[in-house]
């Protein structure tokens, strides 16, 4: 009974799966368009949706358009799961960009490892991603490569910095990843680490750490979180009187910070995967068709995600050179899209890209920005070199 | 077919697992305890089973037993739920109602905030890469696993009711003091349903940590506690079916709505409270309802006419 219900399944699925691919060719985008991860999902989906409108506008893929088919990933493990299958097996894509989280990507990947399906991780960080499967690759680069840079940029603002303290949001997979990047540079710049504070992203009073960060009386804070709960802790910080340099993390590259610490959070230094300030021309453009439409810079996460749709739109365009897309098997399709995403190099808004050949993105620029505020509302992510 | 359960049978088994888990409340309820504390022992089953089925000392384990590996973790999983139910619900079910409610909420804090810091449980990240049980390839494939529990544990709780325990769970519900004083001890049989409940909770877990692939402290929040909940009394708390039902239908209405974008939460919200407030029996109580004749009232009262000695007035 089992076997057989097995066997005519399979028989099934391999029937449907001789299937031509679709003209406009569907690329699916499973990303939090709804629940709490929300605030950087929609960020993402803006990126994606410029993406597309870019590419459509300049020709598709040799003539033919390109289809975004949004599914909703949510922050849960689940609705990432559920958006992998209804995107392989309903909508028929070529590749998948997502999802949000990595704990999401963890649960929703090895489905489209399975289905042999391409997949691109737009903002999925934590260590072990690429290594999920053969058909998982991501635009983000992991933690441990963009820290650094920021740890190094403070010591060249105040070469004079002995003793830092550490601060994380411990239920946030992220920033837990990042905290060890973080600790472990600044061992390598001979900064001692005074002392290790944890909060939750959802706490609001930050008193406790505070305090442990002042009596430890540091020259640095090393901050891990997101912005509503890292922008009150550098408010807090300041407000209780500490005086010497903050470094943020990746979770605060956003302009989303300002309104929470408001004139506070001048000076903080950043670390980021993406700036506006990118000089390429592929970047430059972006910021501008982002600013028509928005009024302000883009984030790290459209970016990452338009750098996405980007990364998979231009390894088509080579293999539809080699052959009209309309003419592929989906199946083929999809393993050669697989094998040429890793081949190819893009010039894409993060700067250029390559991957190695678990998938792991080789991203040549990353960047340190400070930021400066305006006024309590406004502020700037200003490009440090 | 194919492409439906390809479509559609991951939705399938979440279905099944959400009936479990609403059933897994159901025990304690069945016994009058309002208890929250199911997504604690399901996050524990899960996490002791991705454990056993990743943690590198194990490997021996794994290589020696194969596939029976999956059995054992369903077995480690339910007896760890089991004792720490009876560690947590000997001092818990000495408090009532909202405060048994409030206590198992704060022991899913609790426990969340431990996985958050072990480093064997993966702190934040989780756990990820755990192997499929028995080489299943798709998802609807844990149909295998989740049926036939779910059809074992309705079994069994259609066997509990009839049973001498079940009519103890059901005196302690409609009356503890006097199910005390008809020599029913209560806290035994309070105890017992909060284990029935935790052992159910954390074999469902064992068996969701392969099915996601990854196990993170995400899955045990107090959020999943009010879904479970609304499972529950949505569904029906006074019928085996009530948390099944609940579980498929709430489970099924965000995901067959996905075309209809952000307006499916809309629709989700819409159908917690029209139910909650036009079936507060639950849907499968609304529907027994409809096929049992009403209860017998109380005739209505009549004046009663005395006839005053001496004839009248």
């Amino acid at each position: 009974m089992n076997r057989a219900a097995l066997t005519i399944a399979l028989a099934l699925i391999a029937s449907v799966s001789a299937e031509k691919v679709q003209t406009p060719v569907p690329i699916g985008v499973a990303l939090a368009q709804t629940s709490n991860t929300a605030l950087l999902g929609q960020e993402q989906v803006i990126g994606a949706r410029l993406a597309e409108k870019h590419i459509n506008a300049h020709g598709g893929i040799g003539g033919t358009p390109i289809k975004l088919v949004f599914q909703d990933a949510a922050g849960d493990e689940n609705s990432a799961i559920n958006a992998f299958q209804n995107l392989i097996t309903k909508s028929n894509v070529v590749g998948i960009v997502g999802p949000t989280l990595s704990q999401q990507a963890f649960a929703a990947d090895p489905i489209a490892e399975r289905a042999r399906v391409p997949v691109l991780g737009p903002s999925n960080t934590a260590k072990g991603i690429p290594q999920i499967g053969d058909y998982v690759a991501r635009v983000s680069a992991p933690i441990a490569v963009v820290a650094p840079n920021a740890v190094r940029q403070a010591m060249k603002l105040d070469p004079k910095i002995k003793k830092a303290a550490v601060l994380y949001a411990q239920n946030d997979a992220f920033s837990v990843s990042e905290t060890e990047a973080f600790q472990k540079a600044a061992k390598d710049q001979g900064i001692s680490v005074a002392t290790v504070q944890k909060f939750q992203t959802t706490d609001t009073d930050f008193t406790t750490q505070v305090t442990a960060v002042l009596n430890a009386d540091v020259d640095l804070v090393i901050l891990s979180g997101l912005a509503a709960d890292g922008g009150n802790l550098v408010k807090q910080l300041r407000q209780l009187g500490y005086k010497g340099l903050i470094v943020g993390g990746n979770g605060l590259n956003t302009s989303n910070i300002f309104p929470v610490c408001q004139k506070y959070c001048d000076g903080v230094i950043i670390a980021q995967a993406y700036s506006p300030a990118q000089p390429s021309a592929a970047n430059q453009l972006f910021v501008k068709e982002y600013r028509a439409q928005y009024k302000k810079d883009p984030p790290q996460f459209a970016a990452q995600a338009y750098a996405g749709v980007q990364v998979m739109t231009d390894a088509l365009r080579v293999l539809d050179r080699k052959k009209k897309l309309a003419q592929w098997d989906l199946d083929e399709l999809r393993a050669a899209l697989n094998k040429q995403i890793l081949a190819g190099k893009y010039n894409t808004p993060l700067g250029e890209l390559r991957f190695d050949k678990e998938g792991e993105i080789l991203q040549k620029d990353f960047y340190v920005a400070q930021i400066r505020m305006k006024d309590a509302k406004t502020g700037t992510f200003v490009f440090l070199k | 077919m194919g492409d439906f359960l390809g479509q559609y049978g991951f939705l399938i088994v979440t279905m099944v697992q959400a009936g479990l888990l609403g059933l897994s409340l159901y025990f304690p309820l069945q016994a009058g305890q309002l208890s929250l504390a199911s997504p604690g022992f399901y996050a524990v089953g899960g996490y002791v089973a991705a454990i056993l089925l990743t943690n590198p000392a194990f490997a021996g384990w794994r290589d020696a037993l194969g596939n029976g590996m999956f059995p054992l973790t369903w077995l480690a999983a339910a007896l760890i739920c089991g004792v720490l139910g009876l560690i947590v619900g000997v001092p818990a079910l000495r408090l009532r109602g909202i405060y048994l409610a409030l206590a198992t909420i704060a022991f899913i804090e609790i426990l969340r905030v431990i996985s958050l810091n072990l480093s064997i449980t993966g702190g934040a990240i989780g756990i990820f890469g755990i192997p499929q049980a028995f080489g299943f390839q798709d998802r609807w494939q844990y149909i295998w696993l989740f049926g036939p529990l779910l059809i074992l544990t309705l079994l069994f709780a259609r066997q509990l009711e009839r049973s001498r325990v079940g009519r103890a769970f059901r005196a302690i519900r409609e009356d503890e003091l006097a199910a005390d004083a008809m020599g029913v001890p209560p806290t035994h049989y309070k105890v017992l349903a909060f284990v029935i409940g935790a052992v159910l909770a954390g074999l469902v877990g064992a068996m969701s940590a392969p099915f996601l692939n990854t196990w993170n402290a995400k899955q045990g929040t107090f959020d999943a506690s009010i879904a479970i909940l609304a499972f529950v009394l949505i569904g029906g708390s006074r019928n085996i079916w009530g948390p099944v039902v609940g579980g498929a239908l709430l489970t099924a209405v965000p995901e067959l709505l996905r075309f209809l974008a952000d307006w499916r939460l809309v629709i989700n919200g819409l159908v917690l409270v029209v139910a909650s407030l036009y079936l507060p029996q639950g849907i499968v109580g609304a529907l027994g309802g409809v096929r049992r004749p009403p209860p017998p009232r109380r005739p209505p009262s009549v004046p009663v006419v005395v006839e005053a000695p001496g004839g009248g007035s």
